[in-house]
């Protein structure tokens, strides 16, 4: 069923509508409107119910770190509990591996969490009455993983995110980064291929989670699993991201990557966000370069398609001309003028 | 409720809660004033009452009899599981029994547990009660698991249906405001005399708060652990039993605190049926022969009961430290040692007499204290009886007699009260609280009348009133709805008596009650003497109140009165304290901030910000109040709750559930008013 070129996940025509009888709504709103997603979600809400996710369609590649940001009330959690099926998506398709899963058995639905998928949750879900061994056993246990078994497994991934020695605690003796740490290699233990996580971060401290954004990102480098992971914080997006999907009231506004972003916004919503960003260090030179050399100045501060803004213009502080970029293999591909990468840095009024 | 206290302003505005004080005011006015020519506008006449009364007892007692060959044989299965716990309870040694709750004190709760076990069975074994004791516990050790199980099941289906948990929820409602009286004629009829009926009377009431809280645990599992186990890929099954229930084990184990306490309260009350030696039986049985030592330290040997039980099921549900489990086995190891050791001399447990000085002692005392004190008492009773309860009871112009007041009711001495009314309503509505005003006039002609000589068009419209003002148009119909179906099967009359006595021990607890939860919020010494005597007379079983009261003021409905009030007051002392103390800090430090005094602190913020969780108190105080009023037919009240008694003493159904049911209406209407008021101040609030 799989092959090179399908992606891990497919959403396509996908809507969550809150409310009575929500998918007759649905149909309804939808062919009311001619099957125009915003004027379906005026309808829908015009008459009591809740679109949470509007028609949502997106590939993630296999292997791809899939960042989904937007502001509480986004509807991203709603998107994610969508594709992890705890929630019956109300219209659309959304297809794992090339299988749609909206309409798979309950059956097939547990096999598929049990082998394939892996969630960690925003206040890690931890199961109060076990303790960390127990919890990150859990998954081979539904299984029927004999307890020797899936105990090693268990000591094996707690070894992974570093908590070993504390196997035997209970979660409400462990501190918040701790008992991410927990959540993660539980939902590490039954060696997912696709790991969905929601807002895992957003509960801990600043320092915390920059630590555990980095060892998040080790992990992620050994294990080459696809990733789905729910934000709402743009630096930790741009960090983390392959792509970045940004939502708003249930709508996804822009997919792009972290550069696309920062410097492409699609409106002001998108714009707002990017406001906060350190754009010099998201951004690269490639960005503002132009083609040909034609006028370059006489300087060459060795400037490089991949570098960050902030970088080249530490590179050319002095100079007023354009100078050459080159790319990785020291080839001679554009140029760039200095006052560009000054005025890319500048902040854009709203 | 904003209605009723509004604001002073000089305009007249004519709010909702003026509107219906207005209109019942009328309505009571006009009744009274045509009484002459239309008596039928005071009292039903009894030519319009419908015999639902024999309809319900007829119908219930034709699917009663069609469902007896089954019930019977259940009754006779049970009798195994019964007899089992009988002979294991009875035929243990005492040393050992002794040793083995000491031992789970000591698991539970340590130190402290091991000694409350320890010392209150010591004290059942000197009592000479023990046989006895252990008979009631052999009901409750039958009783509880059936309780549990049921329960639980209950409460796992409402979790996982959604569809039937309103449903589910309303039922629970019903029978948790139904008095335990009430059950116990159908199942007299179904499962004949016998221990069984109180065995099955406490299972049904002790079932519900088990289901309740297994629900609400069930649904407190935090979301995220819920999801947790779905993306483990485990089946509903493993979900729930892997996951979700324990995970609520400490709600659960609420539940099985409330259910052992309710299943004990349950099984002594079902003494009154007789049949089985047990505890319950001998308080009944020394309360008639006025044996009140004897009685009371039977009533302490089942507040000891309750006390052991609820304080070390209690812990189940707390955190708990890890107790050495070698003292465990050091304590039954002796305990066994002891029994082997001194088999041949072991007294028989019966046989004890060590507290018989005791309670020869208590009860020449107390003839001593009533002897020397009596006319002291009588005077205090009388003057309760004489100068409150009955004026609020069949009203001034009756209960004023010379015989009592020293002088005769004239008219233009009610012509004074009305008019002493109409000049103090008249005040406050100048000073722009006119529904104040009506409330006093209506006041002032509900004491005239009497409670129990109300018309009942105007019962029925105040009720409607009140709902219309507490919740709306909906509560009003159901309010007025739910009570005219009592005027129409004929037992009016006795839920006006009823709703006299429950009301003057409302009024009391809540004024009573009232203050001292204020003053316990206050002073924190305070609080640390009432709280111990609070948690005990909730732990105390309902029957167990009529003791001291019979002893000091005799059988009647001062004794009820009492009674109900010391039962029904906790809850009021309770919320009003938490309530007060609650107040968020910030409040309180934008306050002081201000420049509040503590006085002007306490009115202007905390009273206010309290109010619904007072109002919450209240009615609790309500619910306690009627549950205590039926029990408290036992000593002399009248009304349904004597009916109740009456009717089980006949093997009367129709009577039975229709006063039952006319019980539980009371609380019901009497609940959902006092929530909607609490609810509409909470909204006010913004809470």
């Amino acid at each position: 069923m799989t092959d090179a070129n399908t992606p891990a996940i497919a959403c396509q025509d996908l809507w969550q509508v809150f409310g009575p009888g929500a998918e007759k709504a649905l149909t309804d709103a939808l062919a009311r409107s001619g099957n125009d997603a915003d004027a379906a979600s005026k309808i829908l809400r015009e008459t009591g119910y809740v679109p949470a996710v509007q028609d949502a369609n997106f590939d993630v590649k296999e292997g791809e770190l899939f960042v989904i940001m937007g502001l509480s009330g986004s509807g991203k959690s709603t998107l994610i509990r969508c594709i992890s099926q705890l929630l019956d998506g109300t219209g659309g398709q959304i297809r794992i591996h090339g299988e749609d899963i909206m309409t798979a058995s309950k059956q097939r639905l547990i096999e598929l969490r049990r082998k394939k998928l892996g969630m960690v949750f925003q206040h890690f879900g931890l199961f109060p009455h076990m303790t960390v061994l127990d919890n990150v056993a859990y998954p081979l246990r539904v299984q029927g993983v004999s307890r020797k078994e899936r105990l090693k497994k268990a000591a094996e991934v707690i070894e992974l995110v570093g908590l070993e020695g504390r196997e035997d605690r209970y979660p409400r003796e462990l501190s918040g980064g701790q008992r991410q740490r927990v959540g993660i290699a539980r939902s590490l233990v039954a060696d997912c291929e696709v790991w969905f996580l929601d807002e895992p971060f957003s509960a801990l401290d600043p320092l915390i989670r920059r630590q555990l954004q980095d060892e998040f990102l080790e992990i992620q480098a050994k294990l080459k699993t696809t990733i789905v992971f729910i934000t709402h914080d743009i630096n930790e997006a741009l960090k983390l991201a392959d792509r970045i999907a940004i939502m708003r009231d249930g709508k996804i506004v822009q997919i792009g990557t972290p550069t696309d972003i920062v410097l492409n916004p699609v409106d002001d919503y998108v714009r707002e966000f990017s406001k906060d960003v350190a754009k010099g260090q998201h951004a690269r030179v490639a960005s503002v370069m132009h083609q040909g050399t034609e006028g370059v100045g006489p300087d060459d501060p060795g400037l490089r398609t991949d570098m960050t803004l902030d970088a080249a213009l530490a590179h050319c502080m002095e100079l007023y001309e354009p100078v050459p970029v080159r790319d990785k293999e020291g080839n001679l591909v554009g140029m760039v003028n200095p006052a560009d990468l000054a005025a890319a840095l500048q902040v854009e009024e709203a | 409720m904003t209605a009723l206290t509004d604001a002073p302003t000089t305009r007249v505005r004519l709010t909702v809660g003026t509107q219906a004080a207005l209109i019942t005011l009328l309505v009571g006015a006009i009744c009274l004033a045509l009484e002459p020519v239309a008596p039928w506008l005071v009292k039903w006449p009894a030519a319009w009452v419908l015999p639902a009364t024999d309809w319900v007892g007829s119908i219930l007692t034709t699917v009663l009899t069609t469902m007896k060959p089954v019930a019977r044989g259940f009754s006779a299965l049970m009798a195994y599981p019964m007899d089992w716990a009988n002979f294991v309870l009875n035929g243990t040694p005492w040393p050992l029994v002794i040793g083995i709750v000491t031992a789970v004190g000591w698991y539970l709760g340590g130190l402290p547990m091991a000694a409350l076990g320890f010392l209150g069975l010591s004290f059942v074994l000197a009592s000479g009660y023990w046989s006895e004791s252990m008979n009631t516990l052999a009901l409750v050790a039958v009783s509880v698991p059936l309780a549990l199980l049921v329960g639980g099941a209950i409460g796992v289906l409402a979790n996982e249906f959604p569809r039937i948990k309103n449903a589910l929820q309303a039922v629970l409602d019903i029978m948790q405001t139904v008095p335990t009286f009430a059950y116990l004629t159908p199942l007299l009829l179904l499962f004949g005399f016998g221990p069984v009926v109180g065995l099955i009377a406490s299972a049904i009431y002790a079932a519900p708060p088990m289901a309740r809280n297994v629900l609400l645990g069930l649904e407190r599992v935090e979301s995220e652990v819920k999801e947790a186990a779905v993306m483990a890929g485990g089946t509903r099954l493993q979900q729930l039993f892997q996951v979700e229930i324990p995970s609520a084990s400490t709600q659960i184990m609420v539940g099985v605190n409330q259910c052992l306490m309710a299943a004990l309260s349950m099984v002594i009350i079902a003494a009154v049926i007789g049949g089985f030696n047990d505890i319950g039986w001998e308080v009944l049985l020394t309360m008639r022969k006025a044996q009140f030592g004897e009685a009371l330290i039977a009533g302490m040997v089942i507040v000891v009961f309750a006390m052991v039980i609820d304080r070390m099921s209690g812990a189940l549900a707390t955190e708990r430290k890890r107790y050495d489990t070698r003292v465990v086995w050091g304590l039954l190891g002796f305990a066994v040692i002891f029994t082997v050791a001194f088999w041949t001399r072991l007294p028989v447990p019966s046989d004890l007499t060590l507290l018989d000085p005791v309670s020869d002692a208590l009860d020449n005392g107390l003839t001593e204290f009533t002897r020397s004190n009596g006319a002291a008492l009588d005077a205090f009773k009388n003057n309760a009886m004489f100068y409150v309860l009955l004026p609020l009871r069949i009203g001034l112009d009756q209960a004023v007699l010379p015989f009592t007041w020293g002088f005769a009711w004239t008219t233009n001495m009610s012509l004074g009260l009305f008019l002493a009314g109409a000049a103090i309503g008249a005040v406050l509505a100048w000073r722009g609280n006119v529904t104040g005003g009506l409330m006093v006039l209506i006041g002032f002609g509900m004491l005239e009348t009497g409670i129990s000589n109300l018309p009942w068009p105007f019962v029925l419209t105040g009720a409607a009133a009140l709902g219309w003002v507490a919740g709306g148009p909906r509560l009003a119909i159901m309010a007025a709805g739910l009570l005219s179906t009592i005027l129409i099967s004929g037992l009016w009359d006795r839920a006006l008596l009823s709703l006299y006595l429950s009301g003057a021990a409302v009024f009391a607890c809540a004024v009573v009650g009232g203050l001292i939860g204020l003053l316990s919020a206050i002073s924190p010494l305070a609080w640390k003497i009432v709280r111990p005597i609070c948690d005990m007379l909730q732990t105390i079983p309902l029957f167990v109140f009529l003791i001291p009261v019979l002893m000091v003021f005799q059988i009647g409905e001062f004794s009820a009165f009492l009674a109900i009030c010391a039962y029904a007051i906790v809850p009021m002392i309770r919320y009003t304290r938490h309530g007060l103390v609650n107040t968020p800090e910030e409040m309180m430090e934008a306050a002081i901030a201000s420049g509040a005094t503590q006085f002007q602190i306490m009115r202007d913020v905390k009273a206010p910000y309290a109010a619904p969780t007072i109002l919450l108190g209240l009615n609790q105080t309500i619910l306690y109040a009627f549950a205590m009023l039926v029990i408290a037919a036992l000593i002399g009240t009248t009304g349904l709750g004597q009916s109740i008694y009456l009717a089980l003493g006949k093997a009367d159904i129709g009577l039975g559930i229709s006063a039952g049911a006319a019980m539980a209406i009371l609380a019901l209407v009497a609940d959902r008013l006092v929530q909607g008021f609490a609810e509409e101040r909470r909204k006010a609030l913004g809470l």
